[in-house]
């Protein structure tokens, strides 16, 4: 795919005016920066709405949808270009299956990224999970454990939070704004303690929140946008949060054969092996030598011999 | 006027091998029996005539107080008393002893007193039973006849008559009193109240007494008692000498015994001078020339002790310092010891004089299956670095030595049956001729042994074409060019008519004495050719996982080594491993993955790697060194010392994809005595604490059956064999405290496992793969029935316990 001609972005014609306005301006911040491609890496549980959220930001059904059961049996990358600018955006298939975080999948994630995104970096991880979930579990610890232990920490200086079906009333006795910010702050507690990530660190690692709404049924304000319940349009909001998380100063993950492999354990510390055997023999065998000479001087004879 | 007795007591140690049966499976444990015999035949005695008083006059005396006889039995009853003692260690033992068997006719239980005719001097200690023996009790007696409450002379009495004693009385003319039955004196007559005897049996007996030497004058004189039985009174004056304060023992085995000449009562005042002064001359020089002997000084100042207590130098003292020197002989394992005589008496020093059992040679003999002298195929220097020093010529004899000897010829393996037997050295008094009598075991053997399994066919039936022939076949080798070298093999399969579904074969060749037979230095070489399957316990789950599909682990390969035996247990081992890994799944097949099931029942093979190369099949050669201090020991059963080994794998970056690594474990384990027990058979053991440390690391390629696991009953008790995880650095630590309960002991644990996080560093992370916890602790009681193990433990991961039953050690 990485040798494809890569196509041009077409759905962002389809956006209304004011959408097309904004993600121009952002095109535009990014490539001020020299910034001329981005390569998103979407991920999280299965049915949250991953392919969704990708089909929603590209303005094209780029990624088969469908509502009840897995549809992205293995990771796809989707390239749009525009004006020079590129985007890829990895879509994947969801980490959780049948209760237990599939290592099989971070596998073939592992080793499609590595087959096409060899020696090039991942500058933004968008991290997928419902807003209408109330409860955040052990399962979503672990998922952002196992993203941690593949690609590691760092990863998530690059890492947004995205929560789709936001259009949803909340719960008795709260408001949007109260119950968002109550699962944005648990889910981020949460991905905070699977990744690892020490009290002190919070501040390095600022990870943004953005919402979604991938339905068709989504309210629209009276420039044809789609808008959250709080009104504000999303996808020029997420493509904003994402161009401004490329922009935070912190490197992307290089993705390489080590970060793949992770850190070969085999390799680490062959070189020291003569000096542990020299070690091993001077201060392990030599010592239990010499004790052995002390036992048997001191053995106790019988009184005979 | 001094007599001696060649010490002829043979005390044959003797082991018996059953020809173990070398099965392929347990040949380590070779079956073997140990018998140590003990026979004593009464000793002919040699004796020379005696003076039977002490001539008060002679500035000194040779005094044959002493019976070689009971000497003899005295020293039998304690080699007896010695071969009781469990010392034997190692396998079962049998010790068979078998007093008595006295030639000379007294026979019964060791009492050799029969001293009469030639050996009329000497002292009968322990000779009544025998006696008794002689003349059948019988039912009827006779009474005296005569007027009760008189005394009458023994020569008075009718010649014909048999009398019953009723009671016996010894009579201390000197004190003027009479002397308490549990008196030494009454060891020496053979007469019990009761009794029945004639005249000549009483007369018998005077002569005895008085020719024993510790009387100056001793008489029998019997009263009459109303109901026809007589009472006997024995007055005596014991015989006495000046008092000493100087004690000395001697050894005077080997040298001719001092012979008396004999005094021509008709010398002149002034021969009779020279003569007591050659004498005092020759026994100077005799003290001279005898070597000092073993007796420590703790024992002889305790003698002095005696001495000067008693003021005069007794007979009876005599008799309690020949007691208490032969005790300390017999106690320290000297059984041929005795002590021959008293010399030196009337000046103020005692010369105690010993013969030791100096061993004047030392005999290897080999024996057919009939018992004959025999040409042995083993070498003798291979028999001669097994025995103890002590066991060579001029030394003295040691039964403990002997016992060792025994233990060491018999842990050679080479023989069915082992005597280790000292006789007396006729050529040559007092020594002792060391006999080693072996009986060498076929130098070739094989051997078949055949199993028939029935297997369970389509739909469970047994079908005649599911019943495979398997079995064993072994042959073995020994003692090539009797140097103990052997070359052994043995393939065992479970189906003959398939053999490579599971063919398990061994060759070893055993090369001992590297540095030569006559070299101290104790290295063996060892060559093999093996191979081996295992579940390896690296793919297995942890508590929440039920069933992992198992990987087995064939190793196959060619292994050589030299091991340098320190000490019995303490080790050094190096060599070179060369082999073949193959990993594979349960239907034999070649797996190079793991195999996990899935969530959804599946069995998917993407688990972790099971070899380095990724194939399922690894070659690689590298060295091994294994190095053991061992120094534990039992304590009355419980184990005390310390116990540290450390193991080493360095890859030498031969084989598939150049594995390069140093795989190193190093265990501590520390035996804790917690309270000062008193050491001996049948005392208490102490209470033991046991400390236990093993790390276990790896640096460089580790394929995943090359990873350290934790749990199982070696590893953390309580959780089941790599229940906790595999890594590539480990720890373990454990403490268990062990009371002694009865005969056995019962414990309580606590252990912990942590892979010190390193199990991500194994290739493929087999231990979250199977969803293990990487670390766990467990805590436990148990107690210990014979071999087996009953524990209760606590697992706390889950915080269930279970009870466990496990054979053998955990440390």
């Amino acid at each position: 795919m990485a040798g494809q001609l890569v196509k041009e972005w077409a759905g962002i014609q389809q956006f209304p005016a004011a959408t097309q306005e904004k993600l121009v301006d952002l095109l535009a911040k990014l490539k001020n920066q020299n910034v001329d491609k981005l390569t998103i890496l979407v991920m999280g549980k299965g049915g949250v709405g991953k392919s969704s959220t990708i089909n929603s930001i590209i303005g094209e059904p780029v990624v088969t949808v469908s509502a009840f059961q897995s549809e992205t049996p293995r990771p796809v990358m989707v390239s749009r270009s525009r004006a020079g600018f590129t985007m890829n955006i990895i879509d994947t298939p969801g980490l959780v299956e049948g209760g237990y975080v599939n290592d099989q999948v971070l596998d073939s994630i592992k080793s499609f990224l590595g087959r096409f995104l060899m020696m090039k970096t991942i500058d933004v991880l968008l991290y997928v999970d419902r807003l209408d979930a109330y409860r955040v579990d052990d399962l979503d610890k672990q998922v952002v454990k196992a993203i941690t232990d593949s690609f590691g920490k760092e990863i998530w200086h690059k890492a947004m939070v995205v929560l789709t079906h936001a259009q949803l009333s909340p719960p008795d006795a709260l408001t949007y704004e109260e119950f968002f910010s109550k699962r944005s702050e648990s889910l981020l507690k949460c991905v905070r303690q699977g990744a690892r990530i020490s009290k002190k660190d919070v501040q390095n690692f600022a990870i943004p929140v953005a919402l979604v709404e991938n339905s068709g049924r989504c309210n629209k304000n009276e420039h044809d946008e789609k808008i959250l319940p709080t009104g504000t349009p999303w996808i020029p909001n997420v493509v904003h949060a994402i161009t401004n998380i490329a922009l935070n100063g912190k490197g992307g993950i290089l993705f390489d054969k080590k970060l793949i492999e992770g850190p070969n354990a085999n390799d680490r510390g062959k070189l020291f092996i003569p000096l542990i055997l020299a070690f091993q023999y001077f201060f392990v065998i030599r010592p239990i030598q010499k004790q052995i000479r002390y036992d048997v001087a001191r053995e106790t004879k019988p009184s005979w011999a | 006027m001094s007599s001696f007795a060649a010490p002829a007591h043979l005390l044959p140690l003797s082991t018996r091998r059953r020809n173990s049966s070398t099965n392929a499976v347990v040949s380590h444990i070779s079956s073997s029996t140990s018998i140590i015999q003990c026979n004593l035949p009464s000793l002919a005695a040699t004796s020379s005539s005696q003076n039977p008083k002490p001539s008060k006059s002679s500035p000194f005396l040779l005094n044959s107080i002493i019976s070689p006889k009971s000497l003899a039995v005295s020293a039998a009853s304690c080699i007896l008393f010695h071969i009781a003692q469990p010392i034997l260690s190692g396998s079962d033992s049998i010790l068979n002893y078998s007093g008595g068997g006295g030639s000379s006719g007294s026979g019964g239980g060791g009492g050799g007193g029969n001293g009469g005719g030639e050996g009329g001097g000497f002292w009968r200690f322990f000779s009544p039973e025998a006696v008794a023996k002689d003349d059948d009790p019988q039912q009827e007696w006779d009474s005296h006849g005569l007027p009760a409450n008189i005394v009458v002379q023994l020569n008075k009495l009718s010649g014909f008559k048999k009398y019953k004693v009723s009671e016996i009385m010894f009579f201390d003319r000197r004190r003027g009193s009479t002397v308490g039955t549990e008196d030494s004196f009454f060891e020496m007559v053979s007469l019990r109240p009761g009794g029945i005897y004639t005249k000549a049996q009483l007369q018998k007996e005077l002569e005895t007494l008085a020719t024993c030497g510790m009387f100056e004058k001793v008489e029998l004189e019997t009263k009459t008692n109303p109901d026809g039985t007589i009472n006997i009174t024995i007055p005596f004056l014991e015989s006495t000498w000046q008092s000493a304060d100087r004690f000395r023992c001697i050894n005077v085995g080997l040298m001719p015994q001092s012979k008396p000449i004999e005094m021509d009562p008709d010398m002149t005042e002034k021969e009779r001078l020279e003569y007591y002064r050659s004498q005092e001359k020759d026994y100077r020089r005799r003290i001279e020339r005898a070597r000092p002997c073993l007796l420590p000084m703790s024992v002889q100042r305790e003698i002095l002790q005696m001495l000067r207590e008693q003021g005069k130098v007794s007979a009876r003292l005599l008799q309690r310092i020949r007691d208490r020197v032969q005790q300390w002989y017999q106690e320290n394992g000297y059984a041929c010891a005795q002590v021959v005589n008293f010399g030196n008496l009337n000046t103020k020093e005692v010369v105690c004089e010993v013969v030791e059992g100096d061993i004047t040679q030392l005999l290897i003999q080999f024996q057919d299956k009939l018992g004959n002298v025999c040409e042995g195929n083993t070498q003798f220097p291979v028999i001669r670095r097994e025995l103890p020093k002590q066991l060579r010529q001029g030394q003295v004899f040691n039964i403990e030595a002997g016992k060792q000897a025994l233990r060491n010829i018999n842990s050679l393996a080479l023989f069915s049956n082992i005597e280790v037997n000292p006789r007396p050295d006729e050529k040559n008094e007092g020594g002792i001729i060391v006999e080693v009598k072996l009986k060498e075991l076929e130098q070739k053997s094989a051997e078949v042994s055949s199993e028939w399994s029935i297997v369970p066919g389509r739909g469970g039936r047994p079908t005649l074409a599911s019943i495979q022939p398997g079995g064993t076949v072994s042959f073995e080798h020994r003692n090539i060019k009797g140097l103990n070298r052997s070359l052994l093999g043995s393939v065992t399969t479970s189906n003959f008519l398939n053999p490579q579904d599971d063919l398990a074969f061994k060759l070893e060749y055993v090369h001992p004495y590297v540095d030569g037979v006559y070299n101290p230095r104790n290295r063996t070489f060892r060559a093999s050719c093996f191979n081996s399957r295992k579940l390896s316990p690296v793919f297995t789950g942890g508590p929440g996982i039920e069933e992992v599909p198992p990987i087995w682990v064939d190793r196959a390969g060619v292994k050589a080594n030299i091991t340098e035996n320190f000490t019995r247990q303490s080790k050094f081992t190096y060599g070179l491993v060369m082999e073949e890994i193959t990993t594979r799944d349960e239907s034999s097949h070649i797996s190079a993955n793991g195999q996990r099931v899935l969530p959804s029942g599946g069995v998917s093979a993407d688990g972790p790697p099971t070899t380095l190369s990724g194939t399922g099949v690894d070659r690689m050669a590298f060295l091994q060194a294994n190095i053991t201090r061992d120094n534990t020991k039992f304590l009355n059963g419980a184990i005390v010392g310390e116990r540290n080994v450390f193991q080493l794998d360095q890859g030498l970056g031969i084989g598939s994809k150049f594995p390069f690594f140093n795989r190193h474990q190093l265990t501590v384990t520390r035996f804790l005595q917690l309270k000062n027990v008193e050491e001996g058979a049948g005392k208490p053991p102490p209470p033991v604490l046991v400390l236990h440390g093993h790390y276990g690391g790896c640096v460089g390629d580790l394929p995943s059956y090359d990873a350290f696991t934790l749990g199982g009953p070696y590893s953390v008790r309580g959780y089941n064999m790599g229940e906790l995880g595999a890594a590539r650095n480990i720890l373990e630590l454990a403490a268990e405290l062990r009371i002694p309960v009865r005969n056995t002991h019962a414990y309580v644990f606590a252990e912990h496992g942590n892979d010190l996080g390193s199990s991500k560093d194994v290739k493929g992370n087999p231990t979250e793969v199977y969803r293990r916890m990487g670390h766990g602790s467990s805590y436990g009681v148990g107690v210990k029935l014979g071999l087996v193990r009953a524990e209760y433990a606590v697992d706390q991961n889950s915080g269930t316990g279970a009870i466990f039953f496990r054979f053998g050690e955990r440390f």
